[in-house]
C-alpha cells in the first residue's frame, strides 16, 4: 500500500525507468533489434507490407502454441518443455481425421475433435507425472516429451494407415515424414475472411481463431479457478492453507496446456499445409518457450499480452533477419542468431534470481 | 602454499606449451611425391629411368617405369629414402640413399628423380606441389542448420554414437 | 530399514528396484541377442570398439555429479572445444600421436573457458542446474557455429580448401581425420581370438580412473562431496561453495574435450555441425543404463553402462528387422530407450528427494511436538 502513496511522489523519468525495468534489457534489445529491422528492410529491397505479411502470417501460425504455455506457468508449473506432448495428440488428431476420409474444413473440426481425447489422456498422465515431482518439472518434461515423440516415431511406422495421401505405398510402411493437406484443412482459417490490400495480407480467420481461444483463457484465469490456478502458481503452501487442491488444479493446466498445444499444431499446419511427423516435434518447444520469455514472462508468471508481444517479436525476429541480412550484407547469420538470441532468452530467465520461488 | 600452487600451475602451463610445440613440429605432416619424368636444367636434359623403386625405411612405397609419379607421406621435416634404379632393360639396378629436408609450411614436394641421381642442385630438382582444384571441391556445399525446422521438409538424422 | 530382519524375497525385491534400469536393459538384450543372428566374434569387438571410443566421455560426467550438479548436459561443450581444436590440427597437418595430443592440448583452454562460463551461469541457476546445463548445450552450439561456420576462413586462418567451403570461408559439414584415425588405438593393439583390443586407449582410460579414484580423496574432492551433500553445511564449514562447483565443471569440461578426441580419433571422421549434437544425451543415458542416478554414479556404472547401452544399441535394429520387419523401427527404438532411460532415472531422482524431505518434514514435526510436550 505505502508504494502506492509515493506513486505520486515519483517523477516521470524515474517512471520510465521503473517501466523498463520491468520490461528487462534483453526485450528491450530484441524490439530495439527488430524496430531497427523494420527500418532497414525497404533500403534492402525487400518490400515493407509483404514483410508485415510475412510477421502476421506466422504469428498466426505460431500464436497457440505458444499460448499453450500459460495455465502451466499460471500453476507453478514452470515454461512448458513438454510441448511436444500435445503436439503429439494434435497430430494423432490431424492424422485420424484424415485417415478417416473427413476433407475440408470439416476435416480441421474433426481433428480438434479426435485429438482432444487424447490431449485430456496424455495430459493426465502427464500432469500426474508432474505432481509426482514437483521442483524438476522442466528437466523432466522436456525428456518426457522427447520419450513420446521417439515413442510415437514407432508408432508413425507401425499404426495401420492407409490412406495414400500420407502413408508410403501399398505395403503398409506407416505414414511419411512430411505431407501436404491441401485437400484437407491447409489455409482453412487463414483463409477465412482473409484481407488482402496491395501486398499486405491478413488471415483473419487464423487470428480470430486465436483470439477466440486467448480470450477463453483470459476468461478462464478470472474465474474462480482461474484465481486458484494464479494462486497455486505464486504460492503452494499458501494456497494449501487457503483449501485449495493443489495437484488438482496443477493437473488441470497440464490437461489445458496439452490441449491447446494439440489445437495449436493444428493451427500451425493449417498455415504451413503440410503434417510433419517424426522428429519434427522434438524442436518444437524450445522456439515457444523462448517465444513468451521474449514476450515479457517469467517461469512463474505469464499473461496473453506477454503472449502477444512474445509471438510477434519472435517470429518477427525469425522472418525479418534473413531477408535484412541477405540483403544488406550477403550473408545470412540468421539461423545463428536465432539460436543464440533464443536461448541465450530462455537462460536468461532460468538465472534470474528473483524467480526462484521453490 | 599459494606461491606453491602458482608455480606449480605455472610450470603444468608452461609443460603443455612445450608439448604441444613438440607436437607441432614432429607430427607436422608431409607429402613427397617422386617424378620419374624427363627434367631440363642448364640446357641439358636429363632422361627418364626404365624403373625406379622408393623405399622409405626398408618398404616399397613406389614403383615407377618412365613417366610415372609416386609418393610417400611422412611426419616431420625430413625423410630418408633408398631408390633403386634400372636405366635400361638387363642393366643391374644401382642403389641411392638420400635425406631430403622439406620446409615446414609445404605441404608437399615433388622430387625429380632423374634430376637428382645427376647430382643437380636441389633447386633444380624440387618443386612445391600445388594440388590441383577438383570439381568436386568446388562444387558448393550448402550447410543446413536448421535448428527450428524453418525448411519446408525437415528430415531427421540420428547420429550415431 | 534395512536390518537383519529382512527376508531374502525382499533383499531381492531390493535388489531389483535399485537396480531396475540395468536389469530392464539386460532383459532387453537377453530378449533381442538371439534375433539378431551376430556372431560372438563381432559383438565383443563392436563392445570392445565403442567401449574404448565412449568411456573417456562418460567418465566427465563423474565429478558434477559428486559435486551435486546432476547430469553435466553441458558436457557437450568439452565436445566442442575438441572439434575447433581438431579442425585447426586438421588444417596445420599434424597427423598420428601428435595431432591427438596436439588437438587435446589445444582444446584444454577452450574448454576452461567454457567451462568457467558454464559454471557461473549454472551458480546463477541452483535447483536447476540440469535444465540450465541443458539449455547452455543449445545457446553455445549457436557460438560454436558463429565461429566455425562465419569466423573461421574470414578471422581465424584456414588454409586448406578440403577444410574450407568454396565460398572462402566456413568449415565444410564433414572434417575428414583420417590422418588421426585409430591413430592412439592402433599403437600396441593386440588381437585376442579374432577381438582387437586398442590396449592404449584402455590404459589410459584406466589411468583417468585412477586418476578419479585419487580425486575423490583429495581435499578438493572431499570438498565437492560436501558441497554435493549440503552446500550451506559446506558454506558454514568455510568450503567456497561456488569456487567449488565451478571448478567441478571445468573439469567435467576439460575431460568431455579429452574424451572427444578419442571418440573422434576412433570414428576418424567428423561431421562438424552434428558431431556433439547428441553425444551428451548417449553419454548421460548410457551412464543411467549402468546403474547410475543423478545425484549417485561410480565408476563401474559407467563401464557397465558402456557395455549395456551399446549392446543394445547394436542389436536393436536387427531385432527390429525381426520383429517388425523393419530396421527404422530398431533405430527408433534405441532412440526411444535412450529418452526413456533418461526420463525413468530423472523421475526416479526427484521422487526419491521428495521423499526424503517429506520424511526429514516429519521427523522436524515429531521433534517439535516431542519439544513442546516438555
Amino acid at each position: 500500500m505505502s508504494e502506492y502513496v509515493n506513486e505520486s511522489n515519483r517523477t516521470l523519468s524515474k517512471r520510465v525507468i521503473e517501466a523498463l525495468k520491468e520490461f528487462g534489457l534483453p526485450r528491450m534489445i530484441i524490439a530495439a533489434f527488430l524496430l531497427l529491422m523494420f527500418i532497414v528492410a525497404p533500403f534492402t529491397g525487400a518490400n515493407f507490407w509483404t514483410q508485415i505479411t510475412n510477421v502476421i502470417n506466422r504469428f498466426s501460425w505460431n500464436a497457440v502454441l505458444v499460448l499453450a504455455m500459460v495455465p502451466m506457468v499460471h500453476s507453478g508449473c514452470g515454461l512448458n518443455f513438454g510441448l511436444p506432448v500435445g503436439i503429439i495428440a494434435g497430430l494423432l488428431g490431424a492424422t485420424l481425421s484424415i485417415e478417416w476420409g473427413f476433407t475440408g474444413p470439416l476435416s480441421f473440426v474433426m481433428a480438434i475433435l479426435i485429438a482432444t481425447p487424447f490431449a485430456l489422456l496424455f495430459g493426465l498422465a502427464y500432469g500426474w507425472l508432474l505432481n509426482k515431482i514437483k521442483g524438476g518439472e522442466m528437466m523432466i518434461a522436456t525428456y518426457v516429451g522427447f520419450s513420446v515423440v521417439s515413442f510415437f516415431c514407432m508408432m508413425w511406422l507401425v499404426l495401420p494407415y492407409r490412406k495414400p495421401d500420407m502413408a508410403w505405398g501399398f505395403e503398409g510402411t506407416g505414414l511419411r515424414t512430411t505431407f501436404p493437406i491441401d485437400k484437407y484443412y491447409g489455409g482453412v482459417l487463414s483463409n477465412f475472411l482473409r484481407i488482402e490490400i496491395g501486398r499486405l495480407v491478413i488471415p483473419t480467420g487464423a487470428l480470430l481463431f486465436f483470439a477466440l481461444l486467448a480470450l477463453a483463457i483470459w476468461a478462464f484465469l478470472h474465474t474462480k479457478t482461474g484465481t486458484a490456478m494464479t494462486a497455486v502458481g505464486s504460492n503452494a503452501t499458501f494456497a494449501r492453507a487457503a483449501g485449495i487442491n493443489v495437484d488438482k488444479i496443477r493437473m488441470l493446466s497440464v490437461v489445458m496446456s496439452t490441449w491447446l498445444a494439440a489445437v495449436g499444431i493444428l493451427v500451425y499446419e493449417q498455415g504451413f499445409g503440410f503434417v510433419q511427423l517424426y522428429n519434427a516435434p522434438f524442436n518444437m518447444a524450445l522456439p515457444a518457450v523462448s517465444a513468451i520469455l521474449i514476450g515479457g514472462a517469467t517461469a512463474n508468471k505469464a499473461s496473453i499480452t506477454n503472449v502477444i508481444i512474445g509471438t510477434i517479436l519472435f517470429q518477427g525476429m525469425v522472418t525479418m533477419t534473413p531477408t535484412v541480412m541477405n540483403g544488406l550484407i550477403n550473408l545470412d547469420i540468421s539461423e545463428v542468431l536465432r539460436v543464440v538470441v533464443s536461448n541465450g532468452m530462455i537462460l536468461y530467465a532460468l538465472t534470474r534470481k528473483s524467480e526462484v520461488t521453490r | 602454499m599459494k606461491k606453491r600452487r602458482i608455480l606449480f600451475v605455472a610450470a603444468a602451463i608452461l609443460l603443455l606449451i612445450a608439448i604441444a610445440a613438440c607436437m607441432m613440429v614432429i607430427g607436422r605432416g608431409h607429402t613427397m611425391y617422386f617424378d620419374n619424368k624427363k627434367l631440363e636444367y642448364e640446357g641439358q636434359t636429363y632422361d627418364t629411368y626404365r624403373r625406379i623403386n622408393v623405399f622409405v625405411n626398408g618398404e616399397q612405397v613406389a614403383k615407377l617405369s618412365a613417366k610415372d609419379r609416386g609418393m610417400a607421406t611422412f611426419m616431420g621435416q625430413q625423410l630418408s629414402f633408398d631408390i633403386e634404379v634400372t636405366k635400361e632393360k638387363g642393366d643391374d639396378p644401382v642403389n641411392y640413399s638420400y635425406t631430403v629436408k622439406v620446409p615446414y609450411k609445404e605441404d608437399g614436394i615433388v622430387l625429380n628423380l632423374p634430376g637428382m641421381i645427376a647430382g643437380l642442385p636441389e633447386e633444380a630438382y624440387t618443386t612445391v606441389f600445388v594440388p590441383m582444384v577438383t570439381e568436386e571441391d568446388n562444387a558448393e556445399e550448402e550447410i543446413v542448420i536448421d535448428e527450428f525446422g524453418m525448411s519446408d521438409v525437415t528430415e531427421g538424422e540420428d547420429t550415431e554414437p | 530399514m534395512n536390518g537383519k530382519n529382512t527376508s531374502a524375497p525382499r533383499k531381492a525385491l531390493n535388489f531389483l528396484s535399485n537396480n531396475a534400469v540395468p536389469v530392464m536393459f539386460i532383459i532387453i538384450i537377453a530378449i533381442c541377442l538371439p534375433m539378431s543372428g551376430f556372431s560372438t566374434t563381432f559383438l565383443l569387438n563392436e563392445i570392445m570398439t565403442r567401449l574404448s571410443r565412449n568411456a573417456f566421455l562418460i567418465l566427465s560426467l563423474l565429478i558434477p555429479i559428486m559435486a551435486g550438479m546432476g547430469l553435466n548436459f553441458g558436457m557437450t561443450l568439452g565436445a566442442m572445444a575438441a572439434e575447433i581444436a581438431l579442425i585447426l590440427t586438421s588444417d596445420w597437418q599434424i597427423w598420428g600421436i601428435p595431432g591427438i595430443v596436439l588437438a587435446m592440448i589445444m582444446s584444454i583452454p577452450i574448454s576452461i573457458l567454457l567451462g568457467l562460463l558454464c559454471g557461473k551461469i549454472l551458480n546463477a541457476a541452483k535447483g536447476r542446474e540440469m535444465i540450465t546445463s541443458y539449455i547452455i548445450s543449445f545457446f553455445m552450439n549457436g557460438v560454436y557455429q558463429l565461429v566455425v561456420l562465419y569466423m573461421m576462413g574470414s578471422i581465424i586462418p584456414i588454409v586448406h580448401t578440403t577444410i574450407k567451403l568454396p565460398r572462402g570461408y566456413g568449415v565444410r559439414a564433414s572434417v575428414d581425420l583420417t590422418r588421426i584415425r585409430k591413430a592412439l588405438d592402433n599403437v600396441l593393439s593386440i588381437n585376442i581370438g579374432g577381438v582387437i583390443v586398442p590396449v592404449v586407449t584402455l590404459l589410459i582410460i584406466a589411468l583417468m580412473c585412477l586418476i578419479i579414484v585419487w580425486f575423490r580423496r583429495t581435499k578438493l574432492g572431499q570438498d565437492m562431496r560436501a558441497v554435493g551433500q549440503d552446500m550451506e553445511v559446506a558454506r558454514a564449514a568455510g568450503i567456497d561453495v561456488e569456487g567449488t562447483r565451478i571448478i567441478s565443471i571445468v573439469i567435467s569440461t576439460v575431460l568431455a574435450g579429452i574424451g572427444m578426441v578419442i571418440y573422434l580419433q576412433n570414428m576418424g571422421d567428423m561431421a562438424t555441425y552434428s558431431s556433439h549434437s547428441q553425444i551428451g544425451m548417449f553419454c548421460i543415458a548410457a551412464l543411467l543404463v549402468g546403474g547410475a542416478s543423478v545425484d549417485k554414479a561410480s565408476i563401474g556404472n559407467v563401464f557397465l553402462g558402456v557395455i549395456l547401452f551399446h549392446t543394445m544399441f547394436i542389436l536393436a535394429p536387427k531385432a527390429g528387422a525381426v520383429i517388425a520387419g523393419n530396421e527404422v523401427i530398431g533405430e527408433y527404438f534405441r532412440v526411444f530407450v535412450s529418452y526413456g532411460v533418461i526420463t525413468v532415472a530423472l523421475v526416479m531422482y526427484e521422487t526419491k528427494k521428495r521423499r526424503a524431505k517429506a520424511g526429514m518434514g516429519a521427523q522436524l514435526a515429531a521433534a517439535q511436538r516431542e519439544g513442546d510436550k516438555r
